[in-house]
């Protein structure tokens, strides 16, 4: 099927594949990526991935379904699938967003508004099954057809002209792993219809009833994360070792001797950080760390299970996941006797904690959150410490994560805290609350397996990386080192992944880190740089 | 009287209807926050910041402006501006559409006050009735024209727009149709028949008073038969977005109302927090409470 020409009810229409995916579609990138090979073939499934599972969407698995082997089993997932969709529905069942997924459901006007926001949509190549209105089309035909009562009536002249059968439903699947949560295109909607929610609510049906999400969110991911303590697997032994590494490492580099202090009761903070920083970037607690003992604050970090990381993958997908996770962060609060939990620089760790969970962690458990960049804000811009902007005398960028950014309201603090301490920063277009997602938001970044991680550098995290490179126009040449500066982990994966694909160090010279990495650079106290550059 | 009666049927299934909407939105259960920044309320944070700006954010008094959400939404509602800035396209033929039903609504409300007026005893010749009748008859012919050219314009884009064609059903087509004939109709009957609007005010009159009222012209019989007809119809369609967007705005992309101990938010948290959920994938509980879900260990 050729863009443009696929309608609705094609996605219950079995076929080879609804969408080929040709890099010569996708959106041009600036110099020097704007030559038509700067972008190789995409890459393919083997033929044994697409005889075992199901792929008849863009070529593309995130979450892999075996196909069916009886007809049997193709019933069974359209039961479940309507019965999950039914539960959807009720209060009892879904009262955290029943309200908000109603409006959504009843109100589009199909003015197609929000597909010029969507940076999935606009980075394909404006391809029809991206746009953030055909998958909530698809369940709005579905809900209105199959669920309301005498739905099938008027289902043609209503619109609702579409077939559930297991073709629909599987590729429904992976259809609500082609969007990043990002909701900037609700943003845009002039009547407040959210295409970003209806995709997390339809995650919610595949797992909440099914059983069905990536296994890098679920199994290795949400569950992990309660079982073993952390998503990564990092376990409160392996924790305590890790620190020990990290204190002799601050002292390597610094000279600094530095304690975490773990477990303190009655600390003014529990810092939690999101736990991929201890093993992919350690510079960044570290960094934490030296800036919270340069500034005298009373904090401790937490060595409970799920205490030391403050993930929450539940947002992407499962309610209950989701509920499961805050309450044992916020249990851990208090068990502290903490005045404040702050979060480090996790995107959707500050939305999870602060903002969902804020109706659902109630009485006694209830302590304050807090973000760190507002924390940080106040240490550099009020003089708390001793800081020399010249030592970040090079280019920088800024990158909003959306989850702190526009779902969230935390537009200024780092802003403010990057411009004192960064003589060289110059903002990305459009930035703030208008910011483009990374391409790695609702768990894409921890998505590694089959060719999702092509798709997710080439599709979803490509709107950022035109960005980033429009920023640095001016100065692309390698040879002049410029750095982004992304404060959340997830960004800084997906970040890592499109660098690492288009070789964005070697040919541009640009490199990344998070924002405690800048003013631990910049203290006056500290003799040797404190940001590390990529080796050419 | 079978007009009146039309016209009547009409406004209470509107009502009812509408209202019946309205209460299922309100009972529906408290939900998890789910904001969208900028939120206009935020007092001094046009760029879209919120109070987790602060430090110590819970310590401090929240700065909130109803008045920077009025000043927000005066020109959404009125100018359809999301539109203006994010799809400027189809914000040319939105925004006469839209203002034109303004327009005509306001004439409508003007005719009402002018038929009251009446009822009361002052002379249609007096001052004030005059007055009324004047802007009436401004805001009916503006509106008219105006939903007309909005009508058909939506009809070509929605045609010929190969973005807006892909999604559109038959439906789509027959409401704005139908809408475009209850202006064409308005259109014909003020030009032809009724342009002082006279009779339609008398029409008012006697929808107020219960008493029968002559119709004459045939266009304007067409045109109350399809307002009517429309009226019954529209609380059943997604056009009742008037509604809708008070909601996804006020109670969802703005509602950051704070969970504090003791507020009603909490205890209508720990209510739903102990209603029974019933998911049935591996890793759930089903048959147990949300909290009971929440704080059991997993296996």
């Amino acid at each position: 099927m050729k863009a443009g020409k696929i309608r609705l009810k094609d996605i219950g229409k079995p076929s080879d594949q609804m969408v080929q995916l040709n890099p010569a579609d996708f959106m041009r990138l600036p110099y020097p990526y704007d030559k038509a090979d700067s972008d190789p073939d995409f890459k393919q499934l083997t033929e044994a991935q697409k005889n075992k599972y199901e792929a008849s969407l863009d070529g593309v698995l995130a979450i892999s379904i075996p196909k069916p082997e009886t007809k049997a089993e193709e019933e069974e997932l359209v039961r479940k699938f309507l019965s999950g969709l039914e539960k959807l529905l009720t209060k009892e069942n879904n009262w955290t967003f029943l309200q908000p997924l109603t409006l959504s459901l009843e109100y589009c006007a199909k003015c197609q508004t929000c597909n010029e926001a969507c940076p999935i949509y606009i980075g394909s190549g404006k391809q029809e099954i991206y746009r953030p209105t055909y998958r909530s089309e698809v369940l709005r035909a579905i809900v209105n057809k199959y669920i309301k009562k005498g739905g099938k009536t008027f289902a043609k002249f209503s619109g609702n002209d579409i077939d559930l059968n297991w073709t629909t439903v599987a590729r429904l699947a992976e259809l609500a792993y082609r969007c990043t949560l990002c909701r900037r295109c609700a943003q845009t909607c002039p009547i407040g219809v959210d295409n970003g929610l209806i995709t997390h609510e339809l995650r919610k049906v595949f797992s909440q009833e099914m059983g069905i999400a990536p296994v890098e969110i679920h199994t290795l991911g949400s569950m992990k994360h309660l079982k073993a303590g952390s998503s990564t697997g990092l376990t409160p032994v392996a924790l305590m070792d890790t620190i020990e590494f990290l204190e002799d490492d601050i002292k390597d580099r610094t000279g600094l001797d530095i304690k975490f202090p773990m477990d303190k009761e009655g600390a003014d903070i529990l810092l939690i950080h999101n736990a991929g920083e201890f093993l992919s970037w350690p510079e960044n607690p570290m960094a934490f760390a030296i800036i919270f003992e340069a500034a005298g604050l009373n904090w401790t970090l937490s060595s409970d299970l799920l205490g030391y990381d403050a993930v929450n993958y539940g947002l992407w997908y499962d309610d209950v996941q989701f509920a499961r996770v805050a309450v044992r962060h916020a249990q851990i609060a208090k068990k502290l006797g903490v005045k404040k939990i702050v979060i480090g620089e996790c995107g959707h760790a500050h939305k999870a904690i602060s903002v969902i969970a804020d109706r659902i962690i109630n009485g006694e458990i209830n302590i304050p959150r807090e973000s760190s960049m507002t924390l940080l804000e106040d240490l550099v811009c009020k003089g708390k410490l001793n800081l020399d902007p010249k030592r970040n005398d090079f280019p920088v960028t800024l990158h909003d994560p959306c989850n702190m950014v526009r779902l969230m309201g935390v537009v200024e603090p780092q802003r403010r805290v990057v411009r004192k301490i960064c003589p060289q920063f110059r903002e990305m277009e459009p930035h703030g609350v208008k910011n483009y997602c990374c391409g790695g938001g609702s768990g894409f970044a921890i998505m590694p397996s089959m060719n999702f991680p092509d798709w997710r550098t080439r599709i979803s995290g490509r709107m950022k990386f035109k960005q980033i490179l429009d920023a640095f126009q001016d100065v692309i040449d390698p040879g002049i080192k410029k750095m982004v500066c992304a404060p959340c982990s997830n960004c800084k994966g997906a970040i890592r992944e499109i660098f690492n694909h288009y070789d964005a160090w070697e040919k541009c010279g640009i490199a990344y880190t998070g924002l405690v990495e800048f003013i631990v650079n910049a203290m006056v106290d500290i003799k040797e740089p404190y940001i590390e550059w990529p080796e050419m | 009287m079978l007009l009146l009666m039309l016209s009547y049927l009409g406004l209470a299934v509107f009502i009812v209807v509408v209202l019946g909407k309205i209460i299922k939105y309100l009972r529906m259960p408290l939900h998890v926050r789910w904001e969208l920044y900028p939120v206009p309320h935020e007092k001094g944070r046009e760029y879209g910041g919120s109070y987790f700006e602060e430090l110590n954010w819970w310590e401090k008094p929240i700065k909130r402006s109803s008045l920077s959400q009025i000043k927000f939404m005066i020109p959404e509602i009125l100018f359809v501006r999301a539109l203006y800035h994010d799809n400027r396209k189809l914000w040319y033929v939105s925004f006469p559409f839209h203002f034109g039903i303004y327009m005509v609504i306001g004439c409508l409300g003007l005719l009402f006050i002018g038929a009251i007026a009446n009822i009361a005893g002052l002379s249609p010749q007096s001052a004030i009735p005059v007055l009324l009748q004047s802007l009436a008859i401004i805001f009916g012919a503006i509106g008219l024209i105006l939903g007309t050219i909005g009508a058909i314009g939506l009809l070509l884009r929605r045609t010929f727009d190969k973005d807006l064609r892909a999604f559109a059903a038959p439906i789509d087509y027959f409401n704005l149709v139908f809408i475009l004939a209850i202006f064409l109709t308005g259109l014909i009957a003020w030009f032809s028949y009724d342009s002082g609007l006279t009779v339609s005010r008398d029409y008012m009159k006697g929808l107020i008073t219960f008493s029968p009222v002559v119709v004459g012209g045939s266009s304007l019989v067409a045109h109350i038969i399809l307002l009517s007809l429309f009226i019954m119809y529209l609380p059943f369609t997604h056009m009742t977005h008037f509604i809708g967007k008070y909601f996804t705005w006020h109670e969802v992309r703005w509602d950051d109302r704070i969970n504090t101990r003791g507020s009603t938010i909490e205890a209508k948290v720990n209510k739903l927090l102990n209603v029974k959920q019933s998911w049935s994938a591996p890793h759930m509980k089903p048959g147990k409470t949300w909290a009971e879900t929440a704080t059991e260990e997993v296996e």
